[in-house]
Formats: structure tokens, sequence, C-alpha cells
């Protein structure tokens, strides 16, 4: 389903200084699989999120999603493709405080492109109550518990029906157990929706919970 | 729709959050716009009353003046404007032959010092015929109006507007009867005049004395007349009475030493000057308004910064470019709109208050302008935060705190 091939990413630090944070990376993540990519902060792995979730362009190598070369896509095809593919969950949960936890959820539906081939608010309201926050529908992210916001992320992450969630350090702000609550939440999303689920951590247990681990160093695979 | 909603919704949430900020920054677009249509509204209303002061005068009046002061419908200056030449009674006799004229009348005006008892004024004397008053439709309230017999027996009479008899006698009935002295020439007396309006921009007939112009000639050695009063008949065509006009005044003088003034020309001229002057005013007001925008401007930039994370995590999602782009630009036109509709509720009240004392008044155009002018303000300011919004890198966005 995406595939790196050899793929550097430079960051311009300076005026003629460079950071090279990926050194020539080739990984495929077939669909419905539940990988995590595992590394210390500073091996790239925050990099290679980005450009597997089509935030960002490699410098050199290609990235194929669905056998489509990313490379050649404009700004707004990036959006669009961003929008319908891919679903974030975020560390910091990035949900939008002034928007109710429903208006979260039904956010990406608000940016789609194509006629959506379900209803976006009987949608929202299934996936709040599948990710067992339904009576919070209502409330603004502020007020409910990190735990219970990581879990509208992760119904925001699915309501486009995404091929692929990409959660980048999921249970790196709440406490153990609910860490725990979140992980079983994904392996179940990853058999019941069958969406291809790949987690970025630096911790071990939490990646332990994915079938297949990719550690990463120093911008190469191990 | 939903869209929409939700770009609504995301502006609104902000602006209740920073209730102090919004208003100040909308305050600079009340104030501009409020003082545009106050400048615009007063503009109307000047013309409206300049319209009714000529309205008040009789229609289908030509007035026969030395040199050439109107081209085109706006004064022009230059040699032979005013004191060129100057009439005298065989212009009045020759344009009594024209056809459909009712009346020709000659006047003479001269600011004089009339005074009566202790009493003295500075005012203007109206020397002239006693066809004057049907033809300007000027009724006696007191006494009488002087009679074509009074000017061919040069009767040392007088007649009073109604302002210069209160300041003179107190009253306008205790005048008739008496008698005034204009500079050291005693007249007397036989009436005052209705009260006819005006003053201001137009002739202020309530300050006129008066006098046949036969009996003025005591103030005019010369026997010379500063202007020609021609009424056309009710049913006559203005312009070939002009023409009609023209042709027997061409006869004795040149053509740039005199003009034939149709009342709608004069109108149009004054209007004009007015014109020019309340869109200068308003083009100064406009300035403010620019003002009010960077205003804006300035705080569409702060409130881009402020929201750099919430711009990442759309982008994130798949908003486009051009979706941040229009959320932004949504945010400053309902900013400046929001001005705009205050400051236009605000010239209303005020103008609403001011009819009471002159006909100012705001048209539709007027509102339309408003409108169309601060939403165009609320675009151009806030066209830049917004493509900086637009144009920030989606991860940095979202790293940002």
């Amino acid at each position: 389903m995406i595939k790196l091939q050899n793929v550097y990413k430079d960051y311009q630090l300076d005026k003629g200084v460079f950071y090279q944070a990926l050194k020539g990376i080739t990984i495929s993540i077939k669909e419905r699989e539940f990988t995590s990519i595992m590394g210390p902060s500073g091996s790239g792995k925050s990099t290679l999120m980005h450009l597997i979730g089509l935030l960002d362009k490699p410098s050199k190598g290609k990235i194929f999603v669905q056998n489509k070369n990313i490379s050649k896509l404009s700004d707004d095809q990036m959006s669009t493709l961003r929008n319908e593919f891919v679903g974030f969950v975020f560390q910091q949960f990035n949900l939008i405080n002034k928007l109710t936890v429903l208006e979260n959820v039904l956010l990406p539906t608000v940016y789609a492109r194509k006629t959506l081939n379900f209803d976006p608010q009987e949608k929202a309201l299934y996936l709040l109550k599948r990710v067992g926050i339904a009576d919070k529908a209502n409330s603004y992210p502020n007020k409910i518990s990190g735990g219970q916001q990581q879990r509208v992320a992760i119904a925001r992450a699915l309501v486009m029906q995404p091929k692929l969630v990409l959660a980048d350090e999921p249970t790196g702000n709440v406490d153990t157990k609910t860490g725990q609550e979140i992980m079983k939440l994904l392996k179940e999303l990853n058999k019941e929706e069958k969406v291809t689920i790949v987690i970025v951590t630096h911790e071990a247990d939490i990646a332990a919970h994915a079938r297949r681990v990719i550690k990463i160093r120093d911008g190469k695979i191990e | 729709m939903n869209y929409f909603i939700f770009v609504l919704k995301s502006a609104f949430f902000d602006f209740s959050r920073n209730k102090g900020r919004t208003f100040l920054t909308s305050l600079g677009i009340l104030i501009g716009v409020m003082s545009v249509i106050l400048l615009i509204a007063a503009g109307l209303g000047l013309k409206r009353y300049i319209n009714q002061q000529f309205e008040s005068l009789a229609p289908n009046l030509l007035r026969v003046v030395p040199g050439q002061i109107l081209q085109g419908g706006s004064f022009r200056g230059g040699p032979g404007s005013f004191g060129g030449v100057q009439f005298d009674e065989k212009d009045v006799i020759k344009l009594r032959r024209v056809k459909s004229v009712d009346y020709v009348i000659p006047t003479f005006t001269k600011t004089i010092k009339a005074s009566a008892g202790k009493n003295s004024e500075l005012t203007d004397m109206f020397s002239t015929s006693s066809d004057i008053f049907s033809a300007l439709n000027i009724k006696p309230q007191y006494g009488q109006l002087f009679s074509k017999e009074d000017v061919d027996k040069r009767t040392k009479v007088a007649v009073l507007g109604p302002k210069i008899a209160d300041k003179l006698f107190g009253s306008a009935d205790l005048a008739v009867g008496g008698s005034i002295k204009i500079e050291g020439q005693r007249f007397r007396i036989i009436g005052a005049t209705e009260a006819k309006g005006g003053g201001g921009f137009g002739p202020d007939f309530d300050s006129y004395v008066y006098v046949p112009y036969k009996a003025g000639y005591v103030f005019d050695p010369d026997k010379k007349f500063l202007a020609i009063i021609v009424k056309a008949a009710n049913n006559a065509n203005l312009d070939t009475t002009k023409k009609d006009i023209e042709d027997v005044m061409l006869r004795r003088y040149k053509e740039d030493e005199f003009s034939v003034i149709k009342q709608t020309d004069l109108l149009n001229a004054i209007t004009s000057i007015f014109s020019i002057m309340n869109l200068v005013l308003v083009t100064i007001a406009a300035i403010s308004l620019i003002v009010g925008g960077i205003g804006i401007m300035n705080i569409m930039y702060v409130t881009v910064t402020e929201r750099i994370k919430e711009i990442g995590i759309r982008r994130a999602i798949g908003a486009r470019k051009f979706d941040i782009l229009s959320q932004f630009l949504v945010e400053s036109v309902i900013l400046s709109l929001f001005g705009g509709l205050m400051g236009l509720l605000l010239a209303w009240v005020i103008v609403f208050f001011v009819q009471k004392i002159f006909p100012a008044y705001i048209n539709l155009t007027t509102i339309f302008i408003a409108l169309g002018v601060s939403t165009a303000i609320g675009v151009v300011f806030g066209v830049f935060p917004a493509k900086r919004a637009a144009d920030l890198s989606p991860i940095e966005a979202i790293r940002y705190e």
C-alpha cells in the first residue's frame, strides 16, 4: 500500500548547512498491517512519519501510495490525499478547542472534496460510541480528560474511512493504564474496521503491541 | 453549506473570546464609515436644501446678467464676469417686445444702511418694478405692495421683508405706516411681505428693502440695472425664450458682455460646486477607512500567529491552502462589515436627529456604498494575513506551541 524507495530527507538549518534526517530508507507497508516504527528521539522517526502521512515530500527517493508516486502531486492534491487516505492521531491530541467533540470528529468531512457515501453526522456519532465516549459528543475538548481526548482524536482519524491511521506517540501524554486502553482500541480497530495502523513511538513496550516493528536509528533502518 | 457554518462558527468563537479586541478593531472601520456616510448625508441634504430654496422661487424665470458667468453648467471666472456692462431702461423696453414674456423686471441691488428711529441695520435694498411681486409670488402680510404707479411717479415708498421689519421696528405690523431712512433718504413704509424663507445659501428675500426702481435712481445716478429678470409665460419654451432674449441683447452688446441664465443653470452650477466640495470632504474622510483597514490587517496577523497550531491541525486533516485562506478572509470581512454596519447605524441615528434642523438624509446608494466599502476593506486588508496563514508549512504549524 505504501512503499518508500531509498528515501532521503534533508533539512536546511542555515545557508548551506544541511541536516540529513533520513539516509536511504526503503520500507513497504501492506494493507491492514499493524506496524510500529520505533526509534529514539533524533532517529528520524518523526520525519518518516511526516513522509508516510503525506505532510512532506522526500528530498530524494520515491514514495508510492497505492502505486502512485507522490513527488509529482501538488499541494492541493496532497491535501486531498491526506483527507481521504490518512487519519492522524497525535501525541498532543491536537483537537480544536473551540469546536465540540462531535464537531472535531466531523472536521475532516468538512474539508472532503469527494461526495461521501455515508452520513457524516451518523458516522461521527457511531465512531464516538465505538471509542466509548458517545456521552461527550457535545462537550468541548478542554473539558474532558487526556484519555478521552485521544479517543476523540482516534474517532476523527477514522471518520473519512481512511486506509491508514498514523499514530505519533499516541500514548505519550496519557498515563500507563490509559495508554494500554488506547493501544487495545487501536488493535481492535485494526481488526474490526480493517484499517492499516502505523504507530510511531520510542517506547519498546508500546511498539511491541504491533505485529511488526521497524526500528530506526540515525536516519537508517536497523 | 456545512463548510460555511464551520467557518462562521470558528470566526464568531474567536470574536466572542476577544470581545474587546474585536470591538476596537471594528471601531476604526466604524468611525470611517460613519464619517463618510455623515458627509454624504450632509451633501445630499445640502442639495435638497438648495433645491428647496430654488423651488420657493417661481419657475420659468430667466436672468439677464452682465458678463459671462456660466459656461456649461459651472461658474467660469475671467474677464467680463460681473461688472462688465450694465443694462438700462432701453433694454427693458426692448425685452418687453419678446414674445411669450410675461414680465421684464429691472433690478438694482445695493447694500445699504437702513435706519428707523434709533435702530439701524445693514441690509440689501432691492430696487425694482412692481412686477417683481407677481413674478416671485411675493404677497403682503401687512399693508400693501408698491404699484406700477408708484414706480412711474417715483414715489418714495418701501416694502420691507419681515426679517428686516422685525429688526427695525420690533414687529412687522408696527413698521407699516412708519418710515425708514435709506442712506439719509426718507422712505414711507407701505407694507411688509410674508416670510418667504430662504437665506443661508439663496437670496434672503425676507431681509430685502423693496423700493420702486425709479425712486431708487437716487442711489443709482447712472440709471443702470445690475440684472434684468424675465418671467416667461407659463406655456413658453424656456430655451426658445432664452434664445429670443439673447438675439435682442446681441443687437446692442457683444456675446461675452451678458448672459441669460435659466434658474436650472444656476441651480446646477451651485449644486456642482457643492458636489465637488462634498467629494473632497468624503475623500478626506475615506482616509480614516484606510487607517481602519490597517488596524484590521494588524489584528489579523496577530490572530494568524495565535492560531498557527489550529492551522496546522486543519492542514493535517486535509484542508487546502484555499480553505485556510478563505477562513481568515471571511473573518476579516466579518470584522470589517461589523464595523461598517455599526457605523451605518450610528450615522443613521445622528442623521435622524440632525433632520430636525437640516434636511440631511441617507439614501439606498449610500447604504450600498457603506456595506460594499467595508466588505472591500475586509478583503483587501485581510488577504495578506490570510495568505500568510495559508502558506504556513503544515509540519511547522502543527509543531508550533
